[in-house]
């Protein structure tokens, strides 16, 4: 079934500007990879240096995530709440708004316009313009509940994931003079977005789509739905603790932050488990069975970088040689690619057709890049880690000095240049599928269910 | 489960963790003036640490093991280079770095003193002993000045000479391993190549070091000793 609302049609743009921004981050990373794995001249590092161009790397991972869960949450509202958008000029606005404050941080990074806050380099005149898009879509989306008069816990898992993500970012504004309070406060913006206002926000769109795919009674998604945000945020939040542990902060940290992350794959599991059984336990046909690997894929995907990965890594004696080194890059892109992106692009498999006005499409293309993508992520996250055990052992355990490390792990960066040049390829081939999806009278591989619905 | 029972671990594990994660935040906030010294953070400090945010050099360089993975860790590198290699470096890395480089970014002699003065604070903060390498170098590094129990080994460690030199297996070959320099060169020479790094090899990268008569004296008495 196609959209029944037309205001849903303003994420389609959303989705689209995201995918482009996604190659873009990926282009960009081969460029700091390749920072790492060959010997680059003076001269070129002098007008172009690696610190001005890991962040467009990053502010463009978080800009097109962001992009694609606000388009997300615009598709998902006027069907939850059966009331059209408030307004899709706002939207419209938002959209603006957000990519030009984007397009101007990454031009200043190259001119090296910056705060000086790693992750969080844009400077203070655009963090105002952050605030102003978020406020609006905030606006938006509240007052289109507000008008409905209609509340689900899906709707309510979203918006309230959406607010203290908002909320969180006012830590980044202001300039801290103690470094060790800096962090401290640096870590409610990144830990507690990544590792709760997006896991709200990302259950709730897993909620949304577990509905809609598998048909199971919104009761029986949505009591699942509880459960796992009462554990993400049980966890989540004092495991903040376990970015404490070096920071200057009391010595219970350990403790505190030990103890809780440690805990923190039991959500995930069980959404894993949860996703498992409902798709399973299905009461329609399988419109789509790419949404479904896509779907379990992320599940499976975010149970291994940011479950067990995270795990491994946020054990104290374990951190105490880990911490800051290349097994943190190599969490961070299996984690991220796992829980967030691959998130995103179920999501826009899943409404991209509809905004066209239909349901079936040719599949191949879809799983290919599923698979290409998700193959290549697991390379990239072996090269970094071993790269990452190398430097724990050699620099930390050994002692032998941090170029000398290094040395020995540029070999492993030779190889993740090569996997990100796949990467690009890979995503390049699924962002052109999306957005150039064409209806067709049978999806891939899914003749027996057809047969069912005719 | 039923429905109700889902709600209550939803509302109670989330007011469980937040009333926790507040309370040890306001203790934090008492603790941290201890832990960091927060009495030594002068207006000098906190200009120091502008000119680090200035710079973007988080995004090369961890502190606190927190930032980008491109270049070594600051939180200690006062204590591995000491203010005269901190300086020297960030003035001119060409000289100092070799398959992996960072940029020259002109900063001002001003803006490196605070500088300085912002690495020098954070060496201090009591972090649970991180990073291992620099904790475990601290010490090492202690044993082995230790062993000469003279001034003039104090201040070897002092200024940081084993950011560049090795002394008995400890150290950074950045410049000539000094285990056995008293056997090449004498008081004289070592004096002056303190006093002036070029007046006697004109091509040294080696920065020079502020020292008075006396210590220059004492770490020339301590470095003819090493034979």
């Amino acid at each position: 079934m196609p959209i029944a609302y037309p205001s849903q049609r303003v994420a389609y743009p959303y989705f689209a500007i995201a995918l482009l921004l996604f190659v873009l981050q990926i282009v960009f990373g081969i460029w700091i990879a390749s920072n790492y794995a060959f010997n680059l001249p003076q001269g070129l590092v002098d007008v172009f240096p690696f610190n001005f161009a890991r962040p467009i790397h990053t502010n463009l991972l978080v800009l097109w995530l962001l992009l694609g869960f606000m388009g997300s949450t615009y598709y998902m509202i006027p069907e939850e709440s059966g009331r059209d958008l408030f307004s899709t000029k706002l939207a419209y606005l938002q959209l603006v708004i957000l990519v030009g404050t984007g397009v101007a941080a990454l031009v200043g990074f190259v001119l090296r316009w910056t705060s000086g806050r790693p992750l969080l380099e844009i400077p203070f005149t655009l963090d105002i313009l952050v605030v102003i898009g978020a406020l609006i879509f905030l606006f938006n989306v509240g007052l289109t509940l507000i008008r409905a008069r209609k509340w689900t816990v899906t709707q309510g898992s979203l918006l309230g994931g959406l607010v203290f993500l908002a909320l969180l970012y006012l830590f980044d504004l202001p300039f801290y003079r103690n470094l060790t309070i800096d962090w401290y406060y640096w870590w409610w913006v990144i830990h507690l977005w990544v590792e709760g206002a997006w896991e709200l926000v990302a259950a709730a769109l897993t909620a949304f789509l577990l509905m809609k795919i598998t048909g199971v009674p919104r009761a029986t998604v949505e009591k699942w739905l509880y459960v796992e945000l009462g554990l993400f945020l049980f966890t989540g939040i004092a495991g903040t603790g376990h970015h404490y542990y070096w920071l200057g902060a009391p010595h219970y940290w350990i403790w505190v932050g030990g103890v809780f992350s440690a805990l923190e794959p039991l959500p995930i599991i069980l959404m894993l488990w949860d996703a498992w059984k409902h798709v399973k336990e299905r009461q329609i046909p399988m419109a789509s069975p790419l949404v479904f690997l896509y779907a379990v894929g992320m599940a499976i995907y975010h149970v291994i970088g940011a479950g067990f990965w995270g795990f491994v890594h946020t054990l104290p004696p374990i951190n105490y040689y880990t911490h800051g080194s290349q097994v943190t890059v190599s969490h961070g892109h299996v984690a991220f690619f796992g829980a967030y992106v691959l998130l995103n692009l179920t999501f826009f498999y899943y409404a991209v057709p509809r905004l066209k006005g239909f349901t079936k499409f040719n599949e191949r293309p879809g799983r290919i890049g599923f698979w290409w993508m998700s193959l290549t992520m697991m390379g990239m996250g072996l090269a970094f880690g071993v790269a990452g055990v190398l430097q724990a052992y050699i620099e930390r355990v050994m002692g032998f000095g941090f170029m000398t490390a290094q040395a020995q792990m540029q070999f492993w960066f030779q190889i993740l240049v090569f996997f990100g040049l796949s990467m690009l390829a890979a995503v390049a081939y699924t962002v052109a599928n999306i957005l150039t999806l064409k209806p067709s009278p049978v999806a891939g591989g899914s003749g027996n269910d057809l047969k069912k619905t005719s | 489960m039923s429905p109700k029972a889902a709600r209550a671990i939803f509302y109670l594990g989330t007011l469980i963790s937040l009333i926790l994660f507040l309370a040890l935040t306001v203790d934090t906030h008492r603790q941290v003036q201890t832990l960091t010294h927060a009495d030594q953070l002068s207006d000098q400090v906190v200009s120091g640490k502008r000119v680090w945010q200035k710079y973007n050099c988080n995004d090369c360089h961890t502190i606190l093991g927190f930032g980008a993975y491109y270049a070594p860790d600051m939180t200690k590198v006062y204590w591995r280079r000491g203010a005269e290699g901190i300086r020297a470096m960030v003035k001119n890395p060409e000289l100092y770095t070799t398959w992996r480089k960072m940029p020259n970014q002109h900063v001002s002699d001003k803006e490196i003193d605070d500088l300085i003065a912002f690495f020098k604070w954070t060496s201090e903060i009591d972090n649970n002993n991180w990073p291992p390498q620099d904790a475990k170098l601290r010490a090492t590094e202690r044993k082995v000045v230790a062993l000469g129990v003279s001034s003039g080994a104090v201040l070897f460690q002092e200024k940081g000479c084993f950011g560049c030199h090795k002394l008995f297996g400890t150290g950074v070959t950045v410049g000539p391993e000094l285990t056995h320099v008293g056997g090449r060169l004498d008081h004289n020479t070592i004096e002056k190549i303190l006093d002036n790094p070029r007046s006697v090899n004109p091509k040294a990268t080696m920065p020079q070091i502020p020292l008075s008569h006396e210590q220059r004296d004492q770490l020339a008495d301590f470095l003819t000793g090493l034979k």
